[in-house]
Parts: structure tokens; C-alpha cells; sequence
């Protein structure tokens, strides 16, 4: 792509051009797909349940029936109906087999006599107090950790940009009490606020802390919604825009806005990362996901008891946490410098 | 990014290749590699029910100080309105009762302040002599009077003491007989009178009440709701003795609490530390204070007590040498964080029993638990040997019942339900619990098998059982959402009954009456049978007991309660607790008794020979 520099490139083009330079953002990039991978593929990474298996003459997809069952209402087979195809393997007969994921066991399965084990061939991360997988458990805690940097962060860039472009747009009364709805936001510490609305709550649950931070987060976005718009709403076009007597509301969301998404963009990367550190100290607190559900905080918090004895309790799970606020962070710095103009060489 | 997911997708099925065909065989625990953590185990089986962990054979020295750690700290120091454990144990070294238990009967009549006692021959009157060589910690002598205070404190509709007040519900009448004999009486011959009647600290009457507020009003005024309500003084030295500056001396400059004991009341400085220093005029180290345990009342010249919320740091406190004595520690930290020879040669740790016992208690009222096979099903679906062998280190001791297993009351007879998830299904399937609507999750009449387990926040052990139950019951179909509460909305919701299973701790004594916990009258109202076990046979034993003086016809009753609790399973009773503790090694006279917290520490001293003293 380098080599070939065409006379006219498209600004997409410029922009990842710009973005390859930077060799770090390129490598957290690809480690970004990997736990986009990890995310998407989590229930084949590490599950209990084979992928593929041969039992008494036919032949099952039991982590495909899984979703099945999670999310169009199926139901498990009468062999199958509680799930423990482990103890299934006793009763196999010639010619059966079953293919199981890479790590074989559960978020959730335990075995009190594996507790506690460093790592080793079997559980590659080593296990818990309960004798769960480690591993299994960082795989699934990164569907949560990911699930609530993107959500949380989606909520609230709708919330900031309509705010924001609302506030830049207008101007004047509008302005004035947009900004002050901002201003009463960030004092409040964000993290106090978030334990003080979680602590409040009926029930834990991921949706929740997805929602508070979003609710809680937008203030930044507004700002830099509404400064953009400041900048733009003068243009040529925009005002053609209003000459031909469009509607505000086309005006804003199709000639103003598209132009000043990008720096969003750039704040959102920078808020996932962000967001999975919030996350990940509530967990550990104990206020974040309800204490079935793997997460790389829940995992960090419940390690700080067996220390010093349980070391890849509290490694692994920091590491994971560590790479990828990182890579998010870097991924954002790489995107802001390839779309800042005046970086450009 | 295509390119990076065809490239992980490869890497993937490789994986799993490789994952399928390799070997993967585990180590599994064995009893040795879990291990023998080197200290002290306490056992209190038989008559002997005084433990000492490390004898010395030498008498014990005057001297030395002991810097403890515990958990919380109290919101209060009045004895009669706290709630909290620690302040009953901070308050019980400073105050003294009438009686209190002899320590080599184990029964609830050792003469403290009073010389001697009678019971009347209906059962209902109590007579007290009061010593005469009694004094408060500022010299003025305790009498009668005092006494006399104490008990109308208690009775006073006004003071903050409802959960203490309920005890003595049945006083009649009290009064005294000159400056030194007092009596009380009651309206029924309950069992456990002479230990409640006896066991009340004795407050000072010149310090607590100075104008004499209360000298105008009998006992039976202060049990008439007529005379309470227009009497304004009663309220008003309620609200003088709900605030009195002795129930919270804080800071440097604040008035010691006064007492009788044989510890003085040294310092409280809040979020840090309490402070208690020997009483070197202690009226009872003339005479034998304690047979058999602590005969000169007290040796340690100061008792130092921490406030250290985490675990972590008061084990981090103890290995630094900043405090000498932990009580409680987890269990994973006396198996396998304090094993190394440097720890074992300079700490002597111990597991002692303590009178309470956790369980899970099983909403009786909930369509899922109204059915006793289910929940004697529930108790066979939990694993309780191999979750007191893994999780609680093998220190918890198994129950059948409620009542203490180192009691008279306990029923050895009886076997515990076994671990037989078979069985269990069967029995929750004759009850009707069957998948009809085959969508995986039992059901019956159109209610599916789905209930909330209720954690307390800060319970790891309650937290690890239900993340296990939630697993094996899903199992067999049966579907478990754990909830973590924060304490103080788990109690509230326990008093109103909202809750389907629950994981607590029962903190009893030596001999308890089960009226508050397993009566039907104590369903709603915030009683405390919030379970709702309801059993017309068990109503009858527990109140035909509570009147029968005769020890061995209760306990038979109480055996046959016994069978009833154990054929209903109204709770999974689970263990009776070990804590594991550790001391360092300086100390001696270390010895652990039946009764609640475990440990007292009058019988301590420091020996003068430093580390290293014989064992």
C-alpha cells in the first residue's frame, strides 16, 4: 500500500496511511482483533461442553445447541439435559468420540480437588479457590470486560454528541444550560458517583454498570461535540444548508455532524479503555457483575486473599487488564496523530 | 483484519488439535498436600472443657502487654445499648456480673459479685447477697444499690436496649433488702433464669445516675406503661443514660468507664486502637478469682486491641510484629500462609471451637421449600464433606442440629443426611418438581424451579457455597441467581422474610433455648424464625423445656427436637466453627474454654524468658 502512492488518495486513504506509520498502533491494533476474536469466539475458546461429539450413533454440536437453547428457545436433548458431557465419556460406546475447545472447561465449573493449582499442562493459567479454570475464566471475563467498554461507550457518545451538537448548534439558552448540566457532572468524582448509583441498586448485573457508565461518562464527548460544532457551524456549507431551508435537525445530523465525528472517534477509543478499568475496580470491589459471572476484576479480587500463596490469581488477570487498556490507548493515540492535520508529512 | 481472523481461526483448530490429543491428566489434592498447617487443634470432647495450648508448668508472672487485632469496631461502649460482639467483649473485662459460669462444672453459678445465692422454692424468686468487699474502680463501694440500678436501667421502655430487654421480659418484681441482698423475681420458672437473672453487667449507679432520677421509681413502675408514660423523668434519664458520655469516651481527655473488673478502662481512640490496663486493686485477687484458670484475676499490665478491618493486613500486622495476637484468621491463611518454620518457631497457632454454627436456611414459606422432601433433598444435593475439607480446611465440625455439639443438649444419635444427589432427585421428583414444560428447568404447578441464593457482600465461605450450589443444582435442573446484599439490606431483608435461601451463622452458648429461633410464634413481626418452620409437636417440646427444671428430662426433650429438626431440614445445618488463631510465643497461661469468644484473657501473662520458652 505504501509504495503505490496514487496522485489523488482518498482522506481514508491518507488516514491509514498516516496510522501504518506508527508501528506500536499497528501491533495493538492486531492485538485488538485478537480479543475481538476472543470475544466472538469465547464459548469455543473454553467450554465444558464438546464442539463436536459422536455419541450412540449420531452426532451432536453441543456448544452450537448452546446458543440454541440461550437464544432461540430450544431445548437439550433428554441425553444431554444436564449438560455434563464429561461423565458422558463413561458411557461411550465403540466408535464414539467428542472434539472439545481448546480449554475444556467452563467459566463455571469447579473442582474442589484441583484448587488452587499453579499452572500447569491441564489449566494452563492455573485455578482458583474453587478449582476453576483460570484461563476459562479470563476468556469469558473478556466478553465482559469488552461487552461493557463498547456499550458504555456507545451510550454515551449518542448522549454527548446529541448534547453537544445540540449545545454547539444553538448556542445562546440552549448552550448555557447544556454546559451547566455538564459542569454539575464533573463534580462529581466519577467513581463515587458510580459506587454511590451501584450501591443503590435491587440487582448486580453487567447491563447496569453498562448503563450507569454511559449515563456518567458523556460529559467529555458533549464538550467536544460542542466545540467542533463551533468551529464548523460558520462554513460555507453549513450555512448553504440553512439557505435552502433545510430543518435544523437535517442540517445538524447530516452536513454538521459528519464532520466532526472523527476526534470522537478518537475520545471513544480512549473511553473503552477507560471504561474497562471502571469496570474492572468495580469489580474488584465487589459492586460490579454478580459474583457468577467471570470477570478480570472479580478474578483480581478474589486472588487478593490467597496472596502470597496464588500468584497466577493475580497475575494473569492484571496482565490481561494491563494490555488492554494499553493497546486501546495506543490505538487512540495512533488514530488522534493520523487525523490531526497538522502532524501530516 | 480479515487477514488477522483467518490467521486465529487457523491458530484456533490447531489448537484444539493439539488440545484433543494431548494428554491432559491433573494432580489431584491429597489429604497431605492439603496439609497440616503446625498448630494447636483444641479439642473439648468429654468433661474436659478447659484447653490449654501451651503449658509451661511454671506459675505465671505480673507483667508484659498484648496487642490483639480485631475486626470491627464497636459503635458504643454502653454494655446495656451496643449491639456489637466487640463491645460485650471489650465491656465484659471491665464490668462484672452477679454470677457467672464455674469453669469446671460448666454451670451458670460461680459466685462474682454476689457471695451466695437462693432460689425460692416456687423457682420464681432469686436472692442475691452482694459481697461487701466490692469496689468500683474510683473506690466507692459497690452495693446492692447499684445492682438495683442496673436492672431498672435495663427495664427502662426508654433506654436503647430492646434486644437485651427482651430477656428479662418476665421480671416481675426487684428490689433490695438493706445494702447488700437483692432479689428479684419472675413470673414463670424458665430454665435459663439463674444464667440471665445473674449474668447482667453491673453498671455504678453515682456515675450513671448522679441526681438519683431513677430512686423514686420501683421495678414494677417501670413495667407499668401508665407510670412510664406520664412520669417524664423516666424518659428523661433514659435519654441521659442513651448518650451518657461514659457509653463513648473517646479522645485523650475523656472520663475512664468505670467499673468493677479486674481490668481498668485505659484509652479508645476511634478507628485505631482500645486500651485496657490491669486493676492492681482489684477487690477479688485476694481470693481465688477463677478456680482452675485464672486464680488472681488478671496478669498482663495492659490489653491492647486493634481495629484492623482486612485479614491480609492483621496477618501482615502479626508476621511485623505490630500486634501479638490474632484471633481470627481465614482459613487459608493458617493452612498455607503461615507454614514456614520462621512463622511456626515464633507463633504458636491454634483452631479452638466457638459455640455458633453456619447453615443455610431454606424459606419454608417459598412454594420451592414448603415441601420437606425438597429441602431434605436440598441437604443431600450439598456436598458438605467435601466443602469443609477443601474450602473450610477441614475446620468445621459437622452438625445435625442446632444446639451446641460440645452441650449436654446435643443428640449424638442422630446420623448426619448423607451426600447422595441420587436420592435427591428421586425425593424432588416424588414431590413434584418435574420438567414438564421441557425446557430444561424443573417445574410444578407452572413455577419453575428458580430461586435467589442471598449473600452477605463481605462472606467469601457463603459466597463459594453458592457459586457451587448454583453449578451442581443447574445440574439436575434446577435454576440458582445468587444475590450479593450489602449487611445491612440482608438483615433487613431477613427480619421481613423476603428472601428465598439464605447462608448465616447462629452465634449461641454452652445451653441455649430454642424458643427465639424455632417457635412459630416467632414467625413475622421481625422474629427470629424468619425461615417460618412451623411444627406443632416442636412448639410444644420447646415450650414444655423452657419450664422444666430438670435437666435430664429438657435434654430429652430437646433430643427429641432434635429428630424433628433433623426429619424437616428447616435449614441445612452445616458446622459448628473452628477459628483459627495465632499468638506469639512469649505468652503463656493461653488456655481456650467452651464458651464465646473462646478465649479470655485473664489467664495470659508474658513470660519473662522471652522467645523460644518451653512448650
Amino acid at each position: 500500500m505504501m509504495n503505490q502512492i496514487a496522485p489523488a488518495r482518498s482522506y481514508s486513504q491518507i488516514v491509514s496511511s498516516q496510522f501504518n506509520k506508527n508501528k506500536l498502533a499497528v501491533i495493538s491494533l492486531h492485538v485488538i482483533y485478537v480479543l475481538l476474536f476472543v470475544f466472538i469466539f469465547a464459548d469455543f475458546l473454553a467450554n465444558d461442553k464438546p464442539i463436536v461429539m459422536h455419541y450412540k450413533g449420531s452426532t451432536y454440536f453441543p456448544v452450537f445447541r448452546e446458543y440454541g437453547v440461550n437464544w432461540f428457545g430450544m431445548n437439550w436433548q433428554d441425553e444431554f439435559k444436564s449438560q455434563q458431557f464429561k461423565i458422558l465419556e463413561d458411557r461411550y460406546e465403540e466408535g464414539d468420540w467428542a472434539i472439545y475447545p481448546v480449554i475444556p472447561f467452563s467459566s463455571t465449573e469447579y473442582n474442589l480437588q484441583v484448587k488452587l493449582q499453579p499452572p500447569s499442562m491441564a489449566h494452563v493459567f492455573g485455578t482458583d479457590e474453587l478449582g476453576r479454570d483460570v484461563l476459562s475464566q479470563m476468556i469469558h471475563g473478556a466478553r465482559v470486560s469488552l461487552l461493557v467498554g463498547f456499550v458504555a461507550v456507545a451510550i454515551y457518545v449518542v448522549i454527548g454528541v446529541f448534547l453537544g451538537a445540540l449545545a454547539g448548534f444553538y448556542g445562546g439558552i440552549m448552550d448555557i444550560i447544556i454546559q451547566r448540566m455538564i459542569e454539575i457532572m464533573i463534580t462529581f468524582p466519577r467513581m463515587f458517583l458510580i459506587i454511590t448509583i451501584v450501591a443503590v441498586m435491587e440487582t448486580q448485573s453487567i447491563i447496569n454498570i453498562m448503563i450507569i457508565l454511559g449515563l456518567t461518562g458523556w460529559t467529555g464527548v458533549a464538550r467536544f461535540t460542542r466545540g467542533e460544532f463551533l468551529k464548523v457551524k460558520n462554513e460555507d456549507y453549513v450555512i448553504a444548508a440553512k439557505a435552502l431551508g433545510y430543518r435544523d435537525f437535517r442540517t445538524i445530523f447530516r452536513h454538521v455532524l459528519p464532520n466532526t465525528l472523527t476526534p470522537v472517534l478518537v475520545t471513544a477509543t480512549f473511553g473503552v479503555a477507560a471504561a474497562i478499568l471502571i469496570e474492572s475496580g468495580l469489580s474488584f470491589l465487589g459492586f460490579g457483575a454478580p459474583p457468577e459471572q467471570a470477570t478480570w476484576g472479580s478474578l483480581l479480587s478474589s486472588a487478593r486473599d490467597t496472596l502470597p500463596t496464588g500468584w497466577w490469581l493475580t497475575t494473569f488477570p492484571g496482565l490481561a487488564i494491563f494490555i488492554t487498556v494499553t493497546v486501546y490507548n495506543l490505538v487512540g493515540e495512533g488514530l488522534r496523530d493520523a487525523l490531526d492535520p497538522r502532524l501530516k508529512q | 483484519m480479515r487477514k488477522s481472523f483467518i490467521i486465529q481461526f487457523t491458530l484456533l483448530i490447531l489448537l484444539i488439535i493439539y488440545a484433543n490429543i494431548g494428554d491432559r491428566s491433573q494432580a489431584e489434592l491429597t489429604e497431605d498436600t492439603l496439609g497440616n498447617a503446625g498448630g494447636v487443634r483444641v479439642e473439648l470432647t468429654g468433661d474436659e472443657k478447659i484447653f490449654e495450648s501451651s503449658p509451661t508448668g511454671r506459675a505465671p508472672e505480673k507483667g508484659g502487654t498484648l496487642v490483639m487485632a480485631q475486626s470491627a469496631e464497636p459503635e458504643n461502649l454502653n454494655y446495656y445499648t451496643s449491639t456489637s460482639a466487640a463491645a460485650t467483649r471489650f465491656l465484659d473485662y471491665i464490668y462484672e456480673p452477679l454470677l457467672d459460669y464455674d469453669y469446671e462444672t460448666w454451670r451458670y453459678d460461680r459466685p462474682v459479685v454476689a457471695e451466695s445465692f437462693e432460689i425460692s422454692e416456687d423457682g420464681l424468686t432469686f436472692i442475691y447477697k452482694i459481697r461487701e468487699n466490692v469496689y468500683w474502680h474510683d473506690g466507692q463501694q459497690l452495693t446492692a444499690e447499684d445492682v438495683l440500678f442496673s436492672i431498672k436501667a435495663i427495664l427502662n421502655p426508654f433506654v436503647d436496649d430492646a434486644p437485651l430487654r427482651t430477656s428479662y421480659s418476665k421480671v416481675v418484681n426487684a428490689d433490695i433488702d438493706g445494702s447488700f441482698v437483692f432479689h428479684i423475681s419472675c413470673s414463670e420458672t424458665y430454665f435459663r433464669n439463674q444464667e440471665i437473672l445473674g449474668g447482667f453487667a453491673i453498671m455504678p449507679k453515682h456515675i450513671w445516675d448522679p441526681q438519683g432520677l431513677m430512686d423514686r421509681y420501683s421495678v414494677a413502675d417501670l413495667l407499668n406503661p401508665t407510670v412510664t408514660r406520664e412520669e417524664a423523668a423516666i424518659k428523661e434519664f433514659a435519654e441521659a443514660f442513651n448518650t451518657h458520655p461514659q457509653g463513648r469516651p473517646v479522645g485523650d481527655d475523656a472520663e475512664p468507664i468505670i467499673g468493677s473488673g479486674p481490668w481498668l478502662f485505659d484509652k479508645w481512640v476511634t478507628g485505631d486502637h482500645m486500651a485496657l490496663a490491669r486493676n492492681d486493686n482489684y477487690w477479688g485477687a485476694d481470693s481465688t478469682y477463677i478456680k482452675n484458670y485464672s486464680e488472681d484475676g488478671a496478669y498482663l499490665d495492659k490489653i491492647i486491641t486493634k481495629v484492623i478491618s482486612d485479614a491480609t493486613a492483621r496477618l501482615i500486622a502479626l508476621k511485623a510484629g505490630e500486634i501479638d495476637f490474632v484471633p481470627r484468621m481465614r482459613a487459608i491463611q493458617y493452612f498455607e500462609q503461615t507454614i514456614t518454620p520462621d512463622f511456626l518457631e515464633k507463633f504458636q497457632k491454634v483452631s479452638y471451637v466457638v459455640p455458633a454454627y453456619s447453615y443455610i436456611g431454606w424459606n419454608n414459606d417459598k412454594p420451592y421449600f414448603s415441601d420437606k422432601r425438597v429441602r431434605q433433598a436440598m441437604t443431600m444435593l450439598i456436598d458438605r464433606e467435601a466443602y469443609n475439607k477443601y474450602i473450610a480446611y477441614g475446620m468445621g465440625i459437622p452438625t445435625i442440629g442446632p444446639f451446641y455439639i460440645f452441650g449436654e443438649q446435643y443428640n449424638h444419635e442422630l446420623e448426619r443426611w448423607p451426600y447422595d444427589p441420587q436420592r435427591a432427585v428421586d425425593l424432588i421428583e416424588e414431590a413434584g418438581w418435574i420438567d414438564h414444560d421441557g425446557d430444561g428447568i424443573r417445574d410444578k404447578d407452572g413455577i419453575p424451579f428458580n430461586f435467589i441464593f442471598s449473600v452477605s457482600a463481605g462472606s467469601t465461605s457463603s459466597k463459594y457455597m453458592a457459586l457451587m450450589l448454583k453449578e451442581d443444582l443447574r445440574k439436575v435442573g434446577i435454576i440458582v441467581n445468587i444475590r450479593q446484599l450489602e449487611w445491612s439490606v440482608y438483615v433487613e431483608n431477613l427480619r421481613d422474610r423476603q428472601f428465598d435461601v439464605v447462608s448465616l451463622l447462629w452465634i449461641g452458648g454452652l445451653e441455649t433455648d430454642p424458643y427465639q429461633i424455632w417457635h412459630s410464634d416467632n414467625i413475622g413481626d421481625r422474629g427470629s424464625n424468619y425461615i417460618g418452620f412451623k411444627n406443632a409437636e416442636a412448639d410444644s417440646l420447646i415450650e414444655n423445656a423452657r419450664f422444666e427444671l430438670d435437666k435430664g428430662k429438657r435434654n430429652a426433650m430437646y433430643f427429641r427436637l432434635q429428630e424433628i429438626f433433623h426429619e424437616e431440614q428447616p435449614y441445612t445445618f452445616m458446622f459448628f466453627q473452628r477459628d483459627p488463631g495465632a499468638y506469639l510465643k512469649e505468652f503463656n497461661g493461653v488456655k481456650w474454654i467452651p464458651i464465646r469468644p473462646g478465649y479470655k484473657l485473664y489467664s495470659w501473662w508474658r513470660g519473662a524468658s522471652a522467645m523460644g520458652s518451653p512448650l
